[in-house]
């Protein structure tokens, strides 16, 4: 049978059946958006690590390692780093949080002595009295109970995150090909050597940008831990966790223009909170590490390590960090410019693919 | 019909055998490969069905790989944009075709179209790169397979050639 017999009608009500199922798709996606979320940061995060960790599980199979046993070695580094890490950072950050909470509670508890004596003072004979001081009781009771009901919630969140992401990152690394196979058996004849063209193409230009801003983002850390660090040896330690503030520079690298600040504004404002001795010339010098942190990426490392595939424009990155902020926080933020490049490199290849290949 | 590109380099003179392996086993490109590297072999080729008359590539597309015939058959036709097509060779089941692609993306030089309904596999340039990025060992033995497929080819090019030449010659002595 001809499948070119159809008539122009049943062609017509074909077309308004698959516009009506992708509109119904798109609805779908969108409506359990907010319940999946959590479900496809996940996956995003590990589909991320695993493009960063694949060339090294690469390397180690090319000297002859068994696939898997390469992935769990790599993991297994990696573990052993972040837990020293963890080590090393957890009792620092735990005395920051305990001293600035203890700040704030010594501040909060004269503020609220001064009112209860002004109080006490003026009114001392008002019958509201004690329902105002239950009220408050209440009020901060209640506040307390929401904010540990949101810490256990996101404690299962990150356990969860801890738990499944290396699981997904492992077999998305081990069984990589197969995924791709089980893809690509869904397409048809008729497109599938372009798809299959595109799709190696798309996979080792995002594969070569995102292994890029991984590259670039280390080197801008370890650059700033260094640049911050001297800054300590010199001036007798006027930034407190500078570790932390390197990390944070590095990963805000991610963000093009933006990025910089992120690492700047967190150095200089916590400087200002120590009070240092000659705090402005401090902050000088602060500026300096950032500005030539900045001058080295961006003359000698990014070109050299990040993809010129995917320059944007700077009102581009503005718009994608703001969209990737309304859709998943602080996440959709760092990633947005990353995840609008893999968009502009796939656009680009399905392009080509088209003008490329004779569908007919 | 007589074509040094499209020629089938014969495969090798083992028994009729079924599966995919064994006949993976039996193509000149990967003979130098033992029963544990054919399966690594077996894990990044994509088994495809076309129907009579489904094209498998188009004459100008860029090349992307090789193909294999499991079962079936494909005619390899020249496809002008505005011209005649010509017939340039008829392969049956065992042959394989376009694995000049396995080296660069140029552009395909003639269409392969299925004759019958047919089986067949595809081994791909960028699996067969990450393959030798991979197991270093294994894809020099592909590749010094397909330097050999590609050297008989160029001779048997030349030989024709040569006969050319001779006849041109005898033609212009006449």
């Amino acid at each position: 049978m001809n499948n070119t017999s159809a008539t122009p009608t049943s062609q017509l009500s074909k077309t308004i059946w698959r516009i009506f199922l992708i509109i119904m798709g798109v609805a779908f996606i969108f409506s359990i958006f907010s319940y999946v979320k959590t479900v496809l940061l996940m996956l995003l995060i590990a589909w991320l690590i695993s493009v960063i960790l694949n060339p090294l599980v690469d390397y180690l199979e090319s000297i002859g390692f068994n696939r898997a046993l390469a992935i769990l070695t790599i993991m297994a580094i990696i573990l052993g780093g972040i837990i020293a890490l963890i080590i090393g950072i957890i009792p620092t950050v735990i005395k920051a949080v305990e001293s600035i909470s203890a700040t704030l509670k010594s501040d909060l508890i004269s503020n609220l002595t001064i009112q209860l004596e002004q109080f006490f003072q003026e009114k001392f004979n008002n019958p509201d009295l004690a329902r105002d001081l239950i009220n408050k009781a209440e009020q901060i009771g209640g506040a307390l109970l929401v904010e540990v009901a949101g810490f256990l919630k996101n404690a299962g969140t990150y356990v969860a995150f801890v738990g499944i992401v290396p699981i997904i990152t492992f077999f998305l690394i081990k069984d990589r090909r197969l995924f791709k196979r089980a893809l690509i058996s869904q397409v048809p004849n008729r497109y599938f050597e372009l798809f299959l063209n595109v799709l190696h193409k798309v996979d080792s230009q995002v594969t070569k940008y995102i292994q890029g801003q991984a590259i670039d983002a280390l080197i801008v850390g370890l650059l700033s831990i260094i640049g911050l660090f001297i800054i300590n040896l010199v001036f007798d330690n006027p930034v407190p966790y500078f570790f932390v503030i390197g990390m944070i520079a590095g990963v805000a690298n991610l963000i093009p223009y933006l990025g910089p600040y992120v690492g700047a504004v967190p150095a200089i404002v916590l400087t200002i909170l120590n009070n240092p001795d000659n705090v402005g010339y401090i902050i000088f010098w602060i500026i300096v590490v950032f500005v030539l942190v900045q001058l080295i990426d961006n003359n000698l490392v990014s070109p050299m390590v990040v993809s010129k595939s995917v320059n944007m424009h700077p009102i581009t990155v503005v718009i994608a960090v703001i969209i990737g902020g309304n859709i998943a926080g602080i996440f959709g933020m760092l990633f947005a410019v990353p995840f609008w490049g893999i968009i502009k490199v796939t656009m680009r290849e399905v392009s080509w693919g088209l003008r490329s290949y004779k569908l007919k | 019909m007589n074509h040094p590109l499209w020629d089938p380099i014969s495969p090798k003179n083992k028994s009729e055998m079924s599966d995919i392996m064994q006949i993976l086993a039996k193509m000149p490109i990967f003979s130098d490969l033992d029963s544990k590297e054919l399966k690594e072999v077996e894990k990044i080729i994509y088994h495809r069905k076309y129907k009579k008359g489904e094209p498998i590539f188009r004459m100008g597309d860029p090349g992307l790989g090789m193909y294999i015939i499991i079962n079936g058959a494909v005619e390899i036709v020249e496809e002008p944009e505005n011209g005649t097509r010509t017939k340039l060779a008829e392969l049956e089941k065992g042959a394989f075709f376009g694995d000049m692609a396995l080296l660069d993306e140029k552009p395909r030089s003639a269409s392969a179209i299925a004759m019958v309904d047919s089986d067949i596999i595809g081994f791909f340039r960028p699996d067969f790169l990450d393959l030798l990025y991979r197991k270093p060992r294994m894809g020099i033995k592909i590749l010094w397979a397909l330097s050999r497929v590609v050297g008989e080819r160029l001779r048997k090019t030349d030989e024709q050639l040569t006969n050319l030449q001779r006849e041109m010659k005898a033609k212009r002595h006449e």
